[in-house]
């Protein structure tokens, strides 16, 4: 026994790759659909704040992540987009982050195509070009958005687009989210959050989510997504289940793995010292 | 995009992944390609992100079109001021560049900072205790007891200008339990978003190995397999020099 348990303690690493490789592509190929049945408070809270707003409302949506985290965050922004379109929320989108323009034009491709077909963009959606130096976007906003958003990402003045109606800076708008896999949340909610007392909510990577516990808690952050997990909550709560929510039968697999070869080697560790 | 630029779109995503994810088995040439593609591409993206939507319509369409703003100018002559850094002789200019660019993230940030981070966190942790009556209310009180607990006792975990012994010690110690939960926490996130992102990647191998994109996972995974079966028998050692070795 003993020699079979350090034979299996020394085994090549690359067979748990490929069972983890195994069992992530299982619910790829069949779903299991696995239930997801403990929805965040945080991620409630993002919801309720987005269904409080009247219709005609305008939230302004940064999308900062770039490819890298696009899996944890793209579905997050489309389930978000899709529950603001429903709500007959305008819709202002940008970006500041070089990487992440593709994934806006991606956005953009798929808003008429189904996420939501009946908007018109000018009238219920614009969409912001890339801006370098984030303090300063940040700061403007809060003041006099015109200044550093004059035109739209395809060069058309923003100003007269029905879009913009009544919206000069952060005052007029009824709700911030920053979805990035950056340090760029903590920067809205200082720069523009606290200091035009403009409600700023987020959507961030799993491994950022535990850092932004703290402003859930002062209520500087209004809600917040984390990770897969986070656009899996949130496609729950709008009914619309997507990319979060089949990822979610491949985590609770991958995590099952996980936590049996940690049980597995603490006994096997065990049973080479005491037995 | 065209349907020939998505399936080639789709060639390069599969491939480039499945190169990386090759390293796993083993370092190969196809890892290095992906490796140095992937730097030089992002910095390609951002360098033509940057000069189409930023250099171009905010410094040169204001000075080459009417109505004319020379003021841009100021902040692109400051910019490029950087840039002198790799110019001995003239890198002094790039101190211009610098000090405005000190000077103006100092004054922004360290305030809010001390506002957002600082003393809003302080208000926070105190802000569960401002309650009339415990009736009701000894749930939010004994959440916030712990978490004002946790604050100070991992705040003398890095308070170091006392010796740790006595109840000093007995708070850092408190606070090492509180850090321990934190990273734990932490840790068990880390995990969990890097399975997203490696889910993320297989996603997108099963949607190129489609016929659409003309099975480009399939046939790049078995591209790489026949190279390194090929690999493995050309640099196998003969067995006569092995056991001289």
């Amino acid at each position: 026994m003993k020699n079979f348990i350090e034979k299996l303690l020394k085994i090549d690493r690359r067979l748990i790759f490929l069972t983890l490789t195994l069992l992530l592509f299982i619910p790829i190929v069949r779903p299991l659909g696995l239930p997801n049945k403990n929805i965040g408070t945080e991620v409630k809270g993002l919801y309720d704040r987005i269904e409080s707003l009247p219709p005609g409302s305008f939230i302004l949506l940064s999308i900062d992540y770039d490819p890298g985290t696009r899996p944890e965050l793209h579905p997050q922004a489309i389930a978000v987009l899709r529950h603001a379109f429903r709500k007959d929320l305008r819709v202002g989108m940008l970006t500041l982050i070089a990487g992440a323009t593709g994934l806006v034009e991606e956005l953009a491709e798929r808003i008429p195509k189904d996420i939501a077909p009946d908007k018109v963009y000018g009238k219920d959606y614009v969409i912001l070009p890339y801006q370098p130096n984030p303090a300063a976007v940040m700061t403007q906003v809060g003041m006099d958005l015109y200044k550093i958003y004059d035109t739209d990402r395809n060069g058309l003045p923003i100003k007269d687009m029905e879009v913009m109606k009544g919206i000069r800076n952060v005052k007029d708008m009824g709700l911030g989210i920053c979805i990035t896999g950056t340090a760029l949340l903590d920067s809205w909610v200082a720069l523009t959050g606290d200091r035009y007392k403009f409600p700023f909510a987020g959507g961030c990577t799993a491994v950022s989510q535990m850092g932004y516990a703290p402003y859930l808690q002062t209520g500087q952050l209004k809600g917040l997504m984390g990770g897969m997990k986070g656009a899996a909550d949130y496609e729950g709560l709008i009914g619309h289940k997507e990319k979060g929510t089949s990822g979610i039968d491949a985590l609770n697999l991958a995590h099952l793995m996980v936590i049996g070869l940690i049980v597995m080697a603490n006994i096997m560790m065990l049973w080479l010292k005491y037995l | 995009m065209s349907e020939t630029m998505m399936i080639f779109g789709g060639w390069v995503a599969a491939g480039l992944t499945i190169f990386l994810f090759s390293f796993l088995y083993k370092d190969n040439p196809f890892f290095k390609i992906a490796e140095h593609l992937f730097l030089g591409a992002g910095m390609g993206w951002v360098f033509q992100t940057v000069l189409f939507k930023t250099w171009i319509p905010k410094v040169w369409m204001p000075l080459t079109q009417a109505p004319y703003d020379f003021s841009v100018l100021i902040p692109a002559l400051l910019g490029l001021s950087l840039v002198t850094q790799f110019f001995p002789k003239i890198s002094w200019v790039s101190r211009y560049g610098f000090t405005f660019i000190m000077g103006y993230g100092s004054g922004l940030v360290i305030p809010l900072t001390i506002s957002t981070d600082f003393l809003n966190q302080i208000g926070g942790t105190l802000t569960p205790f401002m309650v009339t009556s415990f009736a009701g209310n000894w749930l939010q009180l004994l959440n916030g007891s712990i978490i004002a607990v946790g604050f100070i006792c991992v705040l003398f975990y890095f308070f170091f200008s006392v010796e740790h012994k006595g109840a000093v010690k007995k708070a850092s110690t408190v606070g090492i339990y509180f850090l321990m939960l934190y990273f734990g926490a932490a840790f068990g996130n880390t995990v969990m978003g890097r399975f997203s992102l490696l889910y993320g990647r297989f996603d997108d191998l099963y949607k190129y190995s489609g016929g659409k994109y003309f099975y480009a996972t399939h046939v790049i995974l078995a591209v790489l397999v026949i190279y390194f079966i090929v690999d493995h028998f050309r640099t196998k050692k003969p067995a006569i020099e092995e056991e001289a070795a």
